[in-house]
């Protein structure tokens, strides 16, 4: 039941979000972006073994679209390298969720939690 | 299946009024235009007056000051409006509040196009303002206070009784918009000297583009006409009587009159069930909670959460939330800023709307849905974790 017309993938991943909650630890690398206008918040947590991503979790404050973008990044992110998940940008993102226009903010709240984390790396 | 708390927004038709209705509908059935004065014509007018028996009833008004209009909107357009254009040579300054209705508001702003001065009194945090507030804001220029009785997003009930004499003593013209206080609370304008007073029907079970203003005929409130052309209702709102609406809003007034103690304990036991039941969450806020309030309307906040959020969560819930959008642009309800909820909390909040059919089970299964859902929410929020 979708009565407030959000497209199927964000839908799917607002009322199941998998990969929701906390990763800790020394192997864990943290990206956390917000939008100050309307206090969006996302934080992503990948869990690194060796130079792959062994498990992400996230954590959203927001709209269904950002948390979907959290739950998406995470499913993105498992067995790849970071250097395959700094390549991501908004558009990839709005695509694969088909996230409207006027919600581009949500994916580039992922953006950014994505340069942020990959950042903490290096 | 959906579960439908907004009767704040509007109300499933009473089975007497349908009843009453058809025979004035359906095909064959009394058509006739209630100004003929021929034998069709009469029985139509018969009812339109029977009709206009039981609107003043309900609020203590004279039948001769019922004027028939197509909702509160449009009555609230003819009062203040037509109360500015015909006293302007008096003056030209309007007292409103900024948790008054939009409905009021927009006809507010678009008369200070054409004019006005108005101001926007705000509320206290408990959603009321009051007299003095207003008795402050008077000047010699004001013609005209418009201020809400019940408001639709709180159900603040607004002291009309306590404002209505002192405005009397000032010769300033009281209108108040009652589109969500009659049948809610009793009304008696013989005892509250208003002088224009807004209804609607379909907000009282009955049809939806129904409505009325009541124009007090001692001391006489005037108007200048806003729809002009055949000079029905005392020459105050032109145009043919919808025979069908009207027997309907009557019917419904009826029934409201009837059942208001009743209506009144059951949907007070009611929204004190839902509350017992969602203050199982920590951190919740009910808006406009020191105030005395309607029976059947619930706005809490919840904080933690983000608005749009909150009402996708709840898909089976028929309801209204503080939540215009998360976008950018998106505005939180005014009403509940004009209280000094912040942004967020404004935003994360729900009115629940209590009707006649709703339940127990209803309230309980509504009830386990936010809880569990606002609980969902704030456990993946990281602000959650940062400020609990």
């Amino acid at each position: 039941m979708n009565p407030f017309g959000y497209s199927e993938p964000v839908w799917r991943l607002f009322t199941e979000p998998l990969h929701a909650g906390m990763l800790e630890g020394s192997r864990v690398l943290v990206g956390k972006a917000a939008t100050p206008a309307n206090r969006n918040r996302l934080e992503l947590r990948v869990l690194m073994k060796a130079d792959r991503i062994e498990d992400a979790r996230f954590q959203a404050y927001g709209c269904p679209a950002t948390i979907a973008v959290g739950a998406w990044l995470c499913e993105r992110a498992i067995g790849s390298t970071l250097a395959d998940l700094s390549a991501i940008r908004a558009r990839e993102i709005r695509q694969a969720l088909e996230i409207p226009e006027d919600r581009h903010h949500c994916a580039l709240l992922g953006e950014d939690a994505v340069q942020s984390l990959c950042s903490s790396a290096s | 299946m959906t579960i439908y708390l907004d009767h704040a927004a509007t109300t499933p038709l009473d089975p007497a009024v349908f009843e009453a209705m058809l025979p004035y509908l359906k095909p064959g059935g009394l058509h006739g235009n209630p100004a003929s004065d021929h034998a069709d014509g009469k029985r139509a007018r018969q009812a339109v007056e029977m009709a206009r028996i039981h609107v003043a009833k309900l609020v203590g008004a004279e039948v001769g000051e019922i004027v028939w209009t197509s909702g509160a909107t449009e009555s609230d357009n003819l009062a203040i409006k037509g109360a500015f254009e015909f006293y302007r040579e008096r003056g030209r300054h309007i007292v409103t509040a900024m948790t008054e209705h939009k409905a009021v508001l927009d006809t507010c702003r678009y008369l200070e196009t054409q004019g006005a001065q108005v101001t926007y009194l705000k509320p206290g945090p408990d959603g009321r303002v009051a007299p003095g507030q207003v008795l402050d804001a008077l000047t010699p220029q004001t013609v005209l206070v418009s201020l809400m009785w019940v408001n639709n997003e709180t159900g603040v009930i607004q002291d009309v009784a306590a404002l209505a004499p002192q405005l009397r003593e000032r010769s300033v013209l009281f209108h108040v918009d009652a589109a969500q206080a009659a049948g809610k609370i009793p009304i008696d304008l013989r005892a509250v000297p208003v002088d224009l007073m807004s209804l609607s029907a379909h907000k009282v079970y009955g049809p939806k583009g129904m409505g009325a203003l009541f124009v007090r005929k001692k001391p006489r409130a005037r108007l200048a006409p806003q729809l002009h052309g055949g000079g029905h209702e005392q020459g105050m709102r032109s145009g043919t009587l919808p025979t069908h609406q009207i027997v309907g809003m009557g019917a419904a007034f009826k029934v409201a009159a009837q059942r208001l103690a009743v209506d009144h304990a059951q949907l007070g036991a009611l929204r004190d069930r839902l509350l017992g039941r969602l203050r199982d969450l920590p951190e919740i806020f009910v808006n406009g909670e020191a105030a005395p309030r309607v029976a059947g309307v619930l706005n809490v906040s919840f904080a933690g959460v983000e608005g749009e959020s909150l009402r996708a969560s709840l898909p089976e819930l028929a309801g209204s939330s503080g939540s215009a959008c998360s976008s950018a642009t998106g505005e939180s309800s005014y009403v509940l800023r004009a209280l000094g909820r912040e942004d967020e909390l404004a935003n994360a909040s729900l009115r629940f709307s209590l009707g006649r059919a709703t339940t127990e089970a209803e309230i309980d299964t509504v009830a386990e849905q936010v809880v569990g859902q606002v609980r969902r929410l704030r456990a993946l929020s990281p602000l959650w974790r940062e400020t609990a």
